[in-house]
């Protein structure tokens, strides 16, 4: 190549071309890359850069035994685009319909609708891609949401008739996982999911009214679920990364991401088996007695845990949108009833915690009439006529309303009341749940504290208290004289099964000395011996049973019904070494009650005693020595 | 081929030029194939991910389904499908232990240790035997 391949002219042009064009192209590099830089890395970061959120998975509410109560799955919602049917798939539609349990004639009807009215707005299209693409749980929930909001009604492409396309209908809700492979291995072209993570509850409408629910729109409405929310709910990731044209993730462009933390583990105090007991006997009585309402609750005597609260009516926690308002309300802690009988404790260990009476003191319960204060009291009716004057012991077993009248007034009205304050009744026990309200009662020399008051409200009349209030006065004896805070909550678990924090006894205060509370306990023991107390059908065979009947008068039209009662009974046992705390309270089961009136021993100490037996098996509560005299037990109370 | 001179240079010039415009092709084509390589590993690690998040699920769905048969009322409904006829031991029927049952035990099981016969350990060399 002696002078070379090319002539100097094509030489020059040769070079000349080649460095105008790196020129134009190093110009139009300058022009993108730093003249417009901004605007169009804007438009860029605006089509394409997208902040995705990852979502958290909501922690599961566990019984005591680690039995899952609330759990969070993903379902799908089924849905058709009419316009992608094919007509091959036609003899698949028998299987779908029979697969989502939908008459054939109903799926055909919204599969060959194809159009509606422009005007008409329909459910909300859950996209218009292809079905692996929507599942992509790598995407957030705004562009999900982008990705299937319906199309602006101006878009619509409207036919000469009015109509418009149907781009997605509803086939059904909550498809589980396993029936959806199966819908999709059918391949039936336009049949297509959405996934979302929804609350389920396992055990349906056992423990509703503790564990509470999340509703559709995602937010913790009642119960744990609204109380444990920031335990439960954690905290959704997010990462950013680039969508393309169809709005499918580039995950070579995602940059920054934070990794989601799932929501904590609750772990509750309740025991699902005891829970499943004290339903199916809060079944029983509602079918036997038919209330308007009733209360069960059982709670462990040495450390105030709550073991089961159930409420009737009730409700099922994975369809709470039928029940009805008075069956979500937890009327152990919102609703407040007449004690009745058992508001005597206050006044019997009142005077027994002071020392103003001894084993031997007695008490004319015949007398109809007292004096007190320099005035004459009418004293309230008994149920039965007295012989005798009856021991303090005596005035307990045989639930004496003048007895207990009369020990009130050797307290006097303001320790009376201090008392009963001290028991917690007139103010919040602080369980956190269900709407606790406070109680009613009136302090004396205020106008609500008349001058039948202190005859009155140691039988348990003027004064009002929840379920809860009433049960946990008892559980203050049974644990030795210490008001014990009502709790639910045990543990709190990270998602590895960590514990982040535990829950353990809490004393709120001392109530009463512990020597009181032993003898309490034996007094209410006597409450269930044969032939000396009111409630010998709560007796459990081996087991020394304490506890305290009530049946109160229901106020109707402002007067005392003869009719309509709230029947209880609250007790606890071993007396001697008390383990297990419970309360039974039915409200207007008087229609079908023996005689007619909801007696405590009659509606409300056979649920005891069947609750106490099954408990005995299941919490392996050992029979203290047997022994004809419950007086003569020791009482450990909450010292152990 | 001269190496001096303006054509000389020219064609040297030319010849680097084509050589560079081959080099930064190469290099252009293999940052292409890189990045190819890097989406078709991140839609991999993304496809990999949706398939644990799809186990998970089904996990989920599966505990869930655990936790609604072992739930009390779904327990009891089986035993009466399958006509088990499991009941709660009554109280009649429980031996109840004071002492720990682990030593209680351990005594019923070496009781017959020293008792159970005689056996004699002959010892002779070469190893044991018992008669």
């Amino acid at each position: 190549m002696s002078r070379g391949f090319a002539s100097n002219y094509r030489i020059v042009l040769l070079a000349s071309l080649v460095g105008v064009s790196f020129v134009s192209l190093g110009a139009r590099l300058v022009q993108l890359h730093v003249i417009d830089r901004e605007r169009l890395l804007g438009y860029v970061a605006k089509a394409r850069r997208d902040i995705i959120v990852e979502q958290a998975r909501r922690g599961d509410i566990l019984d005591d035994r680690g039995n899952i109560l609330a759990t969070s799955k993903s379902q799908i919602v089924l849905g058709v685009d009419p316009q992608s049917l094919r007509e091959s798939d036609e003899p698949k539609w028998a299987q779908l319909a029979a697969m989502i349990d939908m008459p054939l004639p109903e799926l055909r009807r919204i599969f060959t609708t194809k159009t509606r009215p422009a005007a008409k707005v329909v459910e909300t299209p859950k996209g218009d891609l292809a079905a692996e693409q929507r599942f992509d749980f790598a995407r957030s929930n705004e562009a999900a949401t982008a990705e299937t909001e319906p199309s602006h009604p101006a878009d619509e492409a409207v036919d000469e008739n009015g109509e418009v396309p149907i781009q997605w209908a509803k086939l059904r809700e909550s498809i589980d996982e396993s029936v959806y492979d199966k819908i999709v291995a059918l391949g039936i072209n336009g049949v297509y999911g959405n996934r979302e993570y929804r609350r389920f509850y396992p055990q349906n409408s056992l423990a509703a009214h503790l564990i509470g629910f999340v509703n559709k729109k995602g937010t913790p409405a009642t119960g744990i679920e609204h109380y444990a929310d920031f335990y439960l709910r954690g905290q959704d990731g997010w990462r950013e990364s680039e969508r393309d044209g169809k709005r499918h993730e580039q995950a070579q462009f995602r940059t920054r991401s934070v990794d989601p933390v799932d929501g904590y583990l609750v772990k509750l105090s309740i025991d699902a088996a005891v829970q499943h007991i004290v339903e199916e006997e809060l079944a029983a009585i509602a079918q036997k007695f038919q209330p308007q309402k009733a209360t069960i609750i059982v709670s462990d005597a040495r450390t105030g845990f709550l073991l089961a609260l159930a409420n009737y009516p009730t409700f099922n926690l994975n369809e709470y949108g039928k029940a009805d308002m008075a069956a979500l309300r937890n009327i152990a802690v919102a609703d407040v009833l007449e004690p009745g009988s058992t508001f005597k404790i206050v006044a019997i260990s009142g005077v027994i915690d002071r020392g103003l009476v001894g084993p031997q003191s007695t008490f004319d319960c015949s007398i109809d009439h007292i004096e007190y204060k320099g005035k004459v009291h009418g004293l309230p009716k008994e149920d039965h006529h007295f012989e005798h004057p009856l021991t303090v012991r005596e005035i307990t077993s045989h639930s004496s309303n003048r007895g207990a009248a009369q020990l009130a007034m050797l307290m006097g009205e303001q320790a009376f009341y201090d008392h009963a304050r001290a028991f917690g009744f007139g103010q919040l026990t602080g369980f956190p749940i269900g709407g606790e309200v406070r109680g009613i009662m009136a302090k004396p020399n205020t106008p609500g504290w008349d001058g039948l008051t202190i005859t009155r409200m140691p039988m348990g009349q003027s004064v009002a208290a929840t379920p809860l209030q009433i049960h946990y006065a008892m559980a203050t004896i049974a644990s030795g004289g210490v008001a014990l805070r009502p709790q639910l909550i045990k543990e709190i678990k990270d998602a590895h099964g960590e514990v982040v924090f535990a829950y353990d006894r809490v004393i709120e205060r001392t109530v009463i000395r512990p020597e009181t509370a032993r003898t309490m306990a034996s007094y209410l023991g006597w409450v269930t011996v044969k032939n000396e107390g009111t409630a010998p059908e709560a007796a459990i065979p081996g087991y020394d049973v304490a506890g305290k009947t009530g049946t109160s008068q229901k106020v109707v039209d402002g007067h005392y019904s003869t009719k309509e009662h709230v029947a209880s009974f609250v007790g606890f046992f071993p007396a001697s070494r008390p383990r297990v705390v419970i309360s039974v309270i039915v409200d207007g089961g008087d229609a079908r009650a023996p005689g007619g009136v909801a007696y405590g021993a009659k509606v409300a100490a056979p649920s005891f005693k069947h609750i106490g037996e099954q408990l005995v098996q299941y919490l392996h509560i050992e029979p203290v020595a047997a022994s004809p005299h419950p007086a003569l037990f020791a009482m450990e109370g909450g010292r152990r | 081929m001269k190496t001096t001179g303006t054509h000389a240079f020219v064609n040297q010039l030319l010849i680097y030029t084509l050589v560079m415009i081959g080099f930064s092709g190469s290099v252009g084509m293999g940052a292409v194939w890189l990045r190819h390589q890097i989406s078709v590993t991140a839609n991999r690690t993304k496809q990999i991910e949706a398939r644990i998040a799809e186990v998970e699920r089904h996990f989920r769905e599966t505990e869930a389904a655990i936790g609604t048969e072992q739930g009390p009322e779904a327990l009891k409904r089986r035993n009466l499908e399958w006509g088990l006829g499991l009941v709660s031991p009554k109280d009649s029927q429980i031996v109840r232990e004071n002492g720990s049952p682990e030593e209680r035990l351990a005594a019923k099981q070496n009781q017959g240790l020293f008792t159970d016969g005689v056996s004699f350990v002959g010892l002779k060399p070469g190893g044991s035997s018992l008669r």
